[in-house]
């Protein structure tokens, strides 16, 4: 075996130790940091969710105890001290809870139901979108009439008549997003799936005869993801927002555990009277969520681009 | 030679990447005489294409040119951009590789050829129409004034590749810059164009520049010849000289990859490439394959009466209207350590008639056995257990592999899918396979971005061999290579039948590598076999008219040998029939021992 000729390998040996050797995903985060737009955006979501998981610990106030409340300092400047000498840094709201506080806390629901709704509908929608372009035919026709149909009502409407049906809860709401939300990640993943599923590696793991989960699951998938990732956090933002509109219009989460939406719901009838701080920290908050995640999720379909792997 | 009409001298031509000036072609210099045809030839990379595109100043704002570019007494180079217009199109015109897509498709034919007859020319509307009629009756294209009104699409390869042809010679340009016209054409097509290509250049008084990869494309068509090699020029000379004598140790290796229709005449097996030394030009001895055919005992493969159509459908109903007879009644066998070729050009059932053997494809009836055991009747345990049998090598080594799996999984897969071994003796087994296809264990990490095509193919090659198959489909797998790289697999592919005693369907559209490489050949033309026999009857003595179209079309690298022969304007006929079509049951005649070749319908 040794005669044989490897003058073939001289011409393409890569340099031990630089880039070309690593795997997708360790180029894909290499290029992340090295772009300043994606690098705002993941210093923005990273602050703000580390902010959400350590609320109970920076917080001054548990927003969601009663007892800590105290009515008489309601709706005071930001910066001004309460009774007490505790000063509220964002200002109170109608019923003297702290808004940093209120904020830290509101960021943690918010957070909590946007990933985890987008995770669910991602398992739902990516598993129900290969299987389409895999199976092809009448069960492609079918679901995807399905996704249609879903897809041609407005999401907030689809959502308000669950939450109507189903009554308010973080459970229920999640599940109301996810309803809304996995119609898109079934597209999305149906759509490269089916351009794969045209390509010659996965001739070549048929003419192996490996079974066709194995082939679903460990040729084509990992090939859809760069699309798939670049919508999650697309939608991750969508359901946070979808959230907090829903909040806002008094019909997604309860009182007692108030999100940003519903934060910025409960400054609303003060706005007018002066007392801005209400409902803009809040509001200045979910923008920068969103703009964090989006910028993130922009340079991600910039560095996915096929077009642009090498 | 007169005063050159194109003059290039020191051209560097650098790309911006990542930010830095890389050169891409460095200080490329020749010359090209009035109504010379001087054809520029390299490898994949050896940077042909960005010279014409540097001549045209098509490269755009990430690359820069620099040296001299004389055309008629002008440098190019100094021109601003634009008056380059009135250069482009007007003095010097332009044929590109892919006829698909180098024509709009929503314009009609005769729109796209009068636009620039009213725009660089100056014509009103109806005497462009009149030039445009003159110029497609030009390019040989039948019944002109009808088909001004038909669209793209309506053509065919060849055909578009004329109109395309039309539309550069429409100004009367005094140089022709054709880039691979015809590489992605049939090889008659490829002979037809190449015709035409000289005949208009005698008529038109025009010189061209004529980029190629095609060795056999330049032994054809050129006057003198410039090899390239990874953006340097290396030889210029006459192209006689180049390939009776050349001086530089690429050129010769180049040429000694080169596979020659008719130079296996008298060899009783296939033989091996010789390889030559880049560095030296010093040939290393071939060694002669052996004996590998083993011709008692039961054929590996067996395919009988094999019948593949596809049903074309139309209206809401999805009503059969139709049917593409891909694969029409063929038959064959192959043994262990043979190899059968199955040549013909596009569309005639070749690749199909490989993916309904190992059912990648279904077939609509016939039987097809490997080992023994009945493909068709399979369940589907057993196809697993046939397809451990029978694997298949793909054209596309970039596509063939999973971008995101590491070789050494992708060779270890299908061993552990199917049970075959544990992750420790899997790794064993990888590193043998790399090293036995020519490649080192310690690349069984790396990701398949970061090889080369002919590295790929070689993985290719390890995960097919993975499974101990013992008949291996290999469908056009060295098309897409370059010639060198293309004789070192061929090489590999004859050493591992053998040590392994393989059986080999070989598909491929070249006849100089089918030619090298098997034992017997078979012939198909629109689904059916037309000629099948030992590889030296056939083509040694070739009964069939088509197989006798085929060889002659191929060009020979060897400007000695340049034929003035007569080439047939057929079209590639389509292999579409009516729903209700029944087709006829054809017969053979034996001309000797295996040598079957179709009788004629009509001549019957």
């Amino acid at each position: 075996m040794s005669t044989r000729q490897k003058d073939a390998v001289s011409v393409h040996t890569a340099v031990p130790g630089t880039s070309v050797h690593a795997s997708p995903l360790a180029r894909t985060l290499r290029a992340l940091a090295c772009d300043r737009l994606a690098l705002t955006g993941i210093i923005i979501v990273g602050v703000l969710l580390f902010a959400a998981l350590l609320a109970p610990l920076i917080a001054p106030q548990n927003p969601y105890d009663l007892a800590q409340l105290d009515i008489m300092d309601g709706r005071l400047a930001p910066g001004s001290e309460s009774m007490t000498g505790t000063v509220y840094l964002l200002g109170t709201d109608d019923q003297g809870r702290d808004l940093f506080s209120a904020i830290l806390y509101g960021l943690r629901t918010s957070i909590f139901v946007g990933i985890i709704s987008a995770a669910i509908a991602l398992v739902i929608g990516a598993s129900i979108g290969l299987v389409s372009a895999y199976a092809g035919g009448r069960t492609d026709a079918v679901l995807m009439r399905i996704v249609d149909i879903q897809l041609s009502f407005p999401a907030i409407l689809i959502a308000l008549i669950f939450l109507a049906v189903l009554g308010q809860g973080v459970d229920k709401i999640i599940i109301a997003l996810v309803v809304t939300q996995w119609a898109y990640y079934a597209r999305t993943v149906r759509g490269s799936a089916l351009v794969e599923s045209k390509r010659a590696y996965i001739d070549a793991a048929r003419s192996m005869a490996l079974p066709d989960r194995r082939i679903i699951f460990r040729h084509i998938l990992p090939n859809c993801l760069p699309p798939l990732i670049v919508v999650a956090t697309m939608r991750v933002a969508y359901a946070i927002m979808l959230e907090a509109t829903l909040s806002f219009l008094g019909i997604g989460l309860p009182v007692t555990e108030p999100s940003l939406g519903l934060l910025i719901s409960n400054g609303f009838e003060y706005m007018l009277s002066g007392d801005y701080w209400i409902s803009v920290f809040p509001g200045i908050t979910l923008l920068l969520l969103i703009v964090g995640i989006n910028l993130i999720g922009d340079s991600l379909r910039d560095i996915l681009n096929p077009r642009r792997e090498g | 030679m007169t005063s050159p009409i194109l003059s290039i001298s020191g051209l560097t031509t650098e790309f911006k990447v990542d930010g830095q000036w890389r050169d891409v072609i460095r200080d490329i210099s020749f010359d090209i005489g009035a109504r010379e045809t001087l054809a520029v030839v390299g490898e994949s990379g050896s940077g042909k294409s960005v010279t014409a595109m540097s001549i045209m100043r098509l490269l755009g704002a990430n690359a820069r040119s620099h040296g001299r570019i004389d055309f008629e007494g002008q440098d190019l180079l100094s021109l601003p951009l634009e008056n380059m217009q009135a250069v482009r199109g007007n003095r010097i015109g332009m044929i590109f590789q892919e006829p698909m897509t180098s024509l709009n498709p929503v314009l009609k034919i005769g729109d796209q050829i009068t636009e620039v007859l009213m725009q660089h020319r100056g014509l009103d509307h109806r005497a462009a129409t009149a030039e445009a009629i003159r110029l497609l009756d030009k390019v040989r294209i039948p019944s002109a004034a009808a088909r001004l009104n038909e669209y793209p699409m309506n053509f065919s390869g060849g055909m578009r590749q004329r109109v395309v042809i039309a539309i550069a010679l429409a100004c009367e340009p005094k140089l022709l810059i054709a880039d691979e016209p015809t590489t992605a054409l049939d090889v008659t097509i490829q002979a037809q164009i190449l015709e035409l290509i000289k005949t208009l250049q005698e008529e038109e008084d025009m010189s061209v520049l004529f980029i190629t990869h095609d060795m056999g494309v330049v032994a054809e068509i050129s006057d003198r010849t410039v090899v390239m090699y990874r953006g340097d020029v290396v030889e210029t000379d006459t192209t006689e000289r180049i390939f009776g004598n050349a001086a530089h140790p690429y050129t010769r290796a180049l040429l000694s990859a080169v596979p020659q229709l008719g130079s296996m005449a008298g060899e009783p097996r296939p033989l091996r490439f010789p390889i030559v030394d880049m560095e030296t030009g010093e040939a290393a001895p071939v060694k002669p394959t052996a004996d590998t055919v083993r011709r008692n005992g039961e054929p590996i493969l067996k395919v009988d009466n094999l019948v593949t159509r596809f049903p074309v459908r139309k209206g809401i109903l999805r009503r059969t209207v139709g049917r593409i007879h891909a694969v029409e009644d063929v038959s064959f066998e192959v043994r262990a350590g043979e190899t059968l070729s199955l040549v013909g050009e596009s569309g005639c059932g070749k690749s199909t008639t490989g993916r309904s053997i190992i059912r990648l494809t279904e077939m609509t009836s016939g039987t097809v056995e490997i080992d023994g055991r009945n493909v068709g009747e399979a369940s589907k345990t057993g196809l697993v257990e046939i397809r451990r049998e029978a694997q298949m090598i793909f054209q596309d080594p970039f596509e063939s592999l999973n971008p995101r799996m590491r070789i050494g999984q992708a060779i270890a897969e299908p061993m552990i899918a199917h049970g075959l071994a544990h992750a420790t003796v899997a790794r064993e087994r990888v590193a043998a396979l790399l090293e036995q296809v020519g490649l080192s264990p310690v690349m069984a990490d790396r990701f398949p971005h970061e090889f080369s095509g002919g590295q790929r193919q070689r993985i290719c090659i390890a995960r097919a061999l993975a499974l101990d198959p013992k008949v291996i489909v290999a469908d056009e797998s060295v098309s897409a290579l370059d010639v060198s790289i293309k004789a070192q697999v061929i090489n590999l592919m004859l050493d591992l039948q053998e040590e392994l005693g393989l059986g080999y369907l070989f598909i491929s559209h070249d006849m100089a590598v089918v030619e090298r490489i098997s034992h017997r050949v078979a012939v198909m033309y629109l689904g059916e076999i037309v000629e099948i026999g030992p590889r030296q009857a056939v083509f040694e003595n070739p009964q069939h008219d088509y197989t006798r179209k085929l060889m002659a079309a191929v060009p020979i690298a060897d400007p000695t040998r340049r034929r003035t022969r007569q080439i047939s304007s057929d079209e590639i006929r389509s292999p579409y029939r009516a729903a209700d079509y029944q087709p006829p049951k054809r017969l053979y005649r034996e001309i000797s021992d295996g040598h079957l070749v179709q009788i004629d319908a009509e001549a019957a």
